[in-house]
């Protein structure tokens, strides 16, 4: 009895000790195997119709501490920038070639599941994504929320401009997306939002568009940085336009997506606290109307006019707040119907309410939109006025 | 008897709410109804329910008596064990389907050098070893394992709501009526219906008379939660849900809690596991009892391992890519398992009645 007792306590130590050691061993994968690709770009010649790849990998002994973290000098300037990434770029006839290429100059296995942002160059969008798309969203190491851009020039030039305040450029570069998207300037499109979009047939998918300048360090030298100057328009897999930042914000406002932000007016600035947009498509003897209904609330940070704040004031700024949201709003409008792209969905609110009606209208949806009559109404509210209210200065 | 334990209606609950989530906690049913797939889950709910009432009514007609035995005593010694075997066939198939889903998603998501006998070959140890120690064992295992997988279910949702778009859910009924039947039928027959495998279990009730209320109330618990997770699904992955074969694992990638609660994903693969494991072993334990019993054999245990591993090697060869099982299990698993899980049990629920089976006067104890 006792041996048996003995032979089971035996059995597991001698179990736990195997398990520790035999964990995923077909799959198991050392961080010193891996090389963590941080910002993937792909870029087609139209002319040989050969794509390229550029990576952007981390390289983790060169990955210092954040100065914000503490004890850390942050990144060494001066001496060749660009230590904690490494770049590489490979040609080939399909997405797939060029990343099995990899393997014939990297020393680790490329892995994709820490891609902050996929770059895409000017030229591929407008060849078409579809190939490149399929590649990512099947790859199952791919992540649904990975960030889109597109390079107004190439995307190899964007991943390699070394960015001011983070390690890793991308990450710096995921940043700046998801900033300008909080601040209400510019979507942040994820893959996932874009092949939604894709899959719907009907509606244009966006994503921002980012560029780079150059501007004198504080050494003197030239500096290259990276900013987003614009919106993508595709129609199916093809780039067909681009939104300039008047029209990306008023695209935020139609798609209820302004999260805060400011509102620039002649005499006054506002900062958004909220908004609410609706779609609402009527059809009315087979002509369809859309009002886009945007409330809004924001509080005043700033009056150009030494003048006091007076009840009627506060009512003058929101009409002239409102104006300019509709401009805004108006514009995009104006913009997408030239390109004929639904870049609002407005198809997708059509479905929603007439959902028989939309089997018709699906397929000569292209014909019907630029015919689309569309109205804005714009509700704003004025809420604080900050820590002063009286004039600092009178006149 | 070759079960010795018993188990209480809870226990069964709880236990059959796992083997319906079984699968389906990954393959999310009805997803060929695209964004109406929680409709198609609610059709299929009342549908499954119905088919449960059927063969819980049969089952619990005889006190103690597993479906082998039932068929002996309704058919007779000959045409009952090929029924019975009809039977153990269905649930040595099931088995293999769930086991082949399983190789399936991790061979995809997470263990793509792992090949696929041993993947098959370990978790199959694992059921058999649960097997081996009897249904009170399995009972319990689902006590401490559903709770837990249910609670995970509604944290990654709550983590979700932030990005929900409800637009996504609209407009309700877009399918046409006929597609949305089928996607209902097919709700009813993966997964609702597959519990047409607890005919070997209902038996072992401490109190049968409850076995019927526990049933029930176990498919419409396993049902909110899949209506749950689909409305979760569509809402958040918009008309990719019916793009992605795995729409829960690709939906929780998507959570981003200020980068500290992101890649939680792997939750739902351990959700599988569990849930997977309490199916398979549900359905080994089903196969091998139902052998035992046909062959008359003193105990069914020294046949667990067999038995198990001929499902692994029937999860081997029966589909030869990951397309097919989904084929299969879309167009014609919904038609091929009706006679399994309605006509029969239907027919001998019907022939019990007319012969007044069974006879309480009679020598049957």
């Amino acid at each position: 009895m006792k041996n048996r007792q003995q032979g089971k306590i035996s059995l597991v130590i001698l179990l736990s000790i195997i398990s520790v050691f035999i964990v995923g061993c077909w799959d198991s994968r050392e961080l010193s195997t891996l090389s963590l690709i941080a910002g993937l770009g792909f870029d087609l010649d139209p002319a040989t119709k050969r794509a390229t790849l550029t990576y952007q990998s981390i390289v983790p002994s060169q990955v210092k501490p954040s100065p914000s973290m503490g004890g850390g000098e942050g990144k060494q300037t001066g001496s060749g920038g660009l230590q904690s990434i490494q770049l590489d770029h490979d040609t080939g006839l399909s997405p797939y070639e060029v990343l099995n290429r990899y393997t014939q100059h990297g020393s680790r296995i490329p892995f994709y599941q820490h891609t902050q942002v996929i770059v895409i160059g000017k030229a591929a969008a407008e060849h078409g994504l579809y190939p490149f798309l399929d590649t990512v969203i099947r790859n199952p190491a791919g992540r649904p929320n990975i960030l889109l851009a597109i390079s107004d020039n190439k995307a190899s030039d964007i991943l390699a401009v070394e960015d001011g305040m983070e390690n890793i450029q991308a990450v710096g570069m995921a940043n700046i997306i998801k900033l300008s998207a909080r601040f209400s300037k510019y979507p942040a499109v994820t893959c996932l939002d874009f092949t939604s979009r894709f899959i719907g047939k009907t509606t244009a998918p966006v994503a921002p568009i980012m560029g780079v300048f150059e501007e004198t360090g504080p050494e003197g030298k030239r500096q290259k940085k990276i900013r987003i100057n614009g919106t993508a328009v595709f129609k199916g897999d093809k780039m067909i336009g681009k939104l300039n930042e008047q029209e990306s914000s008023g695209l935020l406002w139609v798609i209820n997506q302004i999260e805060k932000g400011f509102v620039i007016i002649p005499e006054a600035s506002l900062e958004i606290i909220g908004s609410k947009t609706k779609i609402i498509p009527e059809l009315t003897g087979g002509k369809i109307k859309i009002t886009v209904e945007i409330e809004e609330e924001a509080n005043l940070i700033q009056y150009n006019n030494a003048r006091n704040i007076t009840p009627d004031l506060i009512h003058q700024l929101e009409k002239a707040q409102a104006r300019e949201i509709e401009s805004q709003v108006k514009a995009v409008i104006k913009k997408s119907m030239a390109l004929n792209a639904d870049i609002f969905d407005f198809g997708g609110a059509v479905h929603r309410k007439y959902k028989k009606e939309w089997k018709k209208m699906e397929p000569r949806w292209d014909d019907i939109y630029p015919t689309i009559e569309v109205s804005v109404k714009v509700k704003t509210r004025l809420d604080e006025i900050g820590d002063i209210n009286k004039a600092i200065m009178t006149e | 008897m070759l079960e010795k334990g018993r188990i209480s209606s809870f226990q069964l609950s709880v236990l059959l709410v796992g083997f319906v989530l079984g699968s389906s906690i990954i393959i999310t049913p009805g997803g060929d109804a695209g964004h109406d797939a929680w409709i198609a889950i609610a059709l299929g709910l009342m549908e499954g329910s119905l088919i449960a009432l059927i063969f819980t009514a049969l089952v619990l007609r005889f006190k103690d008596k597993t479906i082998i035995e039932i068929n002996d005593l309704v058919f007779g010694k000959v045409i009952g064990k090929l029924i019975s075997v009809l039977f153990l066939w269905y649930f040595l198939h099931l088995g293999a389907l769930v086991l082949n889903d399983y190789v399936h998603f991790f061979r995809l998501e997470l263990y793509p050098a792992t090949p696929r006998t041993v993947m098959l070959l370990i978790i199959m140890l694992v059921c058999a070893s649960t097997v081996n120690r009897g249904i009170e064992a399995l009972a319990r295992c689902s006590l401490i394992l559903v709770p837990l997988t249910i609670s995970v279910i509604f944290l990654v949702t709550m983590f979700l709501i932030p990005h929900f778009n409800l637009n996504n859910l609209m407009p309700i009924l877009d399918l046409p009526i006929g597609k949305l039947l089928w996607s209902a039928h097919s709700v009813a027959s993966f997964p609702f219906a597959e519990s047409v495998v607890f005919v070997m279990i209902l038996a072992f009730l401490n109190k049968s008379e409850k076995g019927g209320r526990a049933v029930s109330k176990a498919l419409i618990i396993a049902g909110l939660v899949l209506i749950i997770a689909s409305i979760r699904n569509s809402a958040v992955l918009g008309p990719m849900v019916a793009a992605y074969n795995y729409p829960s694992y690709q939906a929780v990638q998507v959570i981003d809690i200020r980068d500290i609660f992101t890649r939680l994903e792997i939750l739902v693969a351990i959700n599988f596991i569990t849930m997977g494991f309490l199916k398979i072993s549900v359905l080994l334990y089903g196969t091998v009892l139902g052998l035992a019993q046909v062959l008359n054999l003193q105990s069914y245990r020294p046949i667990i391992l067999p038995v198990g591993i001929l499902m692994v090697i029937l999860a081997l060869t029966n589909v030869a890519n990951t397309i097919e099982l989904f084929d299969f299990t879309h167009k014609i698993y919904p038609i091929y398992a009706v006679p399994f899980q309605i006509i029969i049990p239907l027919i001998t629920l019907i022939i019990a009645k007319l012969r007044q089976l069974p006879k309480t006067d009679g020598g049957i104890p």
